[in-house]
């Protein structure tokens, strides 16, 4: 089965607990969303996901195997991290060179995937120059690069503009529609509520529900996403500000 | 690891400040020592005997290698730490998950390219000098004994302090602490040898630059009791490799 999966996984920094005993499972087919305030643990987790963190106790499987023991892992698994995942001296083409090179992945590949992100035309521009909504999309063609079955955007929609947002949503979509396992993280509620069919939210790194949109939402007239997010992370918000009384 | 190797080999070809850095290495480099071998055969005649005795034709043409191996130094230092700097380390290890190999492949190719540039710088700093001291006539061939010993030894002492310079860039992360550490290895480290000789002459017979100067000589070694002997300058070069390295291994396993 091609799902990401966590089992009790737990990360600490010194005295602090940032993931604690999280479990859960991402099934191919549709988009799962994950969800939670600032500092809930969200990006923690993918990392763990990725490998690029080491769980305190616990694991994160992709695919039924531990990140770090794949061979090819772009083969496996595409991820969108933060948008400075890269080195601004080098042009777009040779960043997804050498990621392909890394993978053994044709060199064909390297310009399918600026085609298919729109970056034909900044192929041969150092990233440095690229607008942030450039940055995002070389990170979905890096992500896209193995053509994986298992896809990872992290906060994808930083920096896009409402044409880049409406393009990355059905581009999530459709690589979903394709029965592929896609985890999206975000804060953005009302981005979530068009994007995904499934949500985990976290809060203070625990589980706060691992539940259908519709469910989530319920069945009340008006009732929001974002109504049924602040009723499950009331208690793990940690930064508020006070209420403003006009 | 080939595939490894390979991404490596594309990302140090793809930035401009690898050719900046050997750019400045080379120009530095080969015209210091071509202006201080002008000098000297300018000079030649109206020379001491002790300035004459101290002449050495071929380490008399690496003056610049003093600031040749700065920039092979940091070479080194940014191949590893602009990854942690910008953040592409990021992309690196979730393509290539395998931490050892990574830091394997970095200095593999970092470690070949210095040598082979250090070689080239070598060799043509060597060839120009000689040309220059052949106008006073000089100059020594390069089958002369010792002569090719010691110009090879030039271009490996600078593959080595690249691949220093990988070991402190992975376990600092960090470009400018880690320019500053290989500027205390390479400059600071002497003064302070110096200052302790009065106890002992060890830390002198151990200082990296030391041993560049006895590699790069062909004669007047054994005169100086606080420099290191021939076997023991490659020994140093060894030391080095295996401190640098292994800590930027160790490092580099390690979260970040």
């Amino acid at each position: 089965m091609l799902m990401i999966e966590a089992q009790e996984l737990t990360k600490r920094y010194g005295s602090t607990v940032a993931i604690d005993r999280l479990s859960f499972q991402v099934r191919p087919g549709r988009v799962t969303g994950l969800l939670g305030p600032n500092g809930a643990g969200k990006s923690t987790t993918i990392r763990m996901v990725l490998g690029l963190d080491t769980p305190t106790r616990g694991r994160a499987l992709v695919g039924g195997r531990p990140y770090r023991s794949l061979p090819h892992p772009l083969r496996d698994v595409g991820a969108l991290l933060d948008a400075a995942a890269v080195h601004g001296g080098m042009r777009a083409v040779q960043h997804l060179s050498w990621l392909a090179a890394s993978n053994k992945l044709p060199r064909a590949r390297v310009g399918e995937v600026l085609g298919l992100t729109g970056l034909d035309a900044a192929a041969g521009r150092r990233i440095r120059g690229f607008s942030l909504g450039m940055r995002q999309r070389l990170g979905i063609a890096a992500a896209l690069l193995g053509d994986p079955p298992i896809l990872i955007f992290d906060e994808p929609v930083n920096g896009l503009d409402p044409e880049g947002i409406a393009w990355i949503r059905g581009l999530i979509q459709a690589l979903a529609a394709e029965g592929r396992t896609i985890l999206v993280s975000s804060h953005l509620m009302s981005e979530m509520a068009l994007t995904a069919d499934h949500l985990l939210i976290i809060g203070q790194g625990r589980l706060l529900a691992d539940a259908g949109i519709h469910e989530l939402v319920g069945p009340a007239e008006g009732a929001t996403l974002e109504d049924a997010y602040f009723r499950l992370t009331r208690d793990a918000v940690e930064y508020r500000g006070t209420e403003v009384n006009r | 690891m080939t595939a490894v190797l390979h991404a490596e080999w594309i990302k140090l070809r793809s930035l401009r400040s690898t050719y900046l850095t050997m750019l400045c290495a080379i120009a530095l480099g080969t015209g210091l020592g071509f202006l201080d071998t002008i000098s000297i055969a300018h000079h030649w005649a109206t020379m001491s005997a002790a300035d004459r005795a101290a002449f050495d034709p071929v380490g008399d043409s690496f003056t610049g290698l003093v600031f040749a191996q700065l920039a092979f130094g940091l070479l080194g230092v940014l191949a590893i730490s602009s990854e942690y700097g910008t953040g592409m380390i990021r992309s690196t290890l979730t393509a290539i998950p395998r931490r050892g190999a990574v830091f394997t492949a970095k200095a593999l190719v970092v470690g070949a390219v210095a040598l082979v540039l250090g070689e080239v710088f070598a060799f043509g700093t060597f060839l120009l000098g000689q040309a220059t001291l052949a106008t006073a006539h000089l100059d020594v061939a390069l089958t002369s004994p010792g002569v090719l010993r010691a110009v090879s030894s030039a271009g490996l002492y600078l593959g080595v302090v690249a691949l220093v310079g990988c070991g402190v860039g992975a376990l600092l992360r960090h470009t400018a602490g880690g320019i500053a550490v290989m500027f205390g290895v390479i400059f600071l480290a002497w003064p302070v040898a110096r200052a302790l000789e009065s106890w002992s002459y060890l830390p002198d017979k151990l200082v990296l630059s030391n041993a560049a100067d006895v590699l790069g000589q062909v004669h007047a070694l054994a005169v100086k009791p606080r420099l290191p002997s021939l076997g023991l300058a490659y020994l140093d070069l060894l030391l080095y490799l295996v401190v640098a390295l292994g800590l930027g291994a160790w490092r580099s396993n390690r979260d970040f």
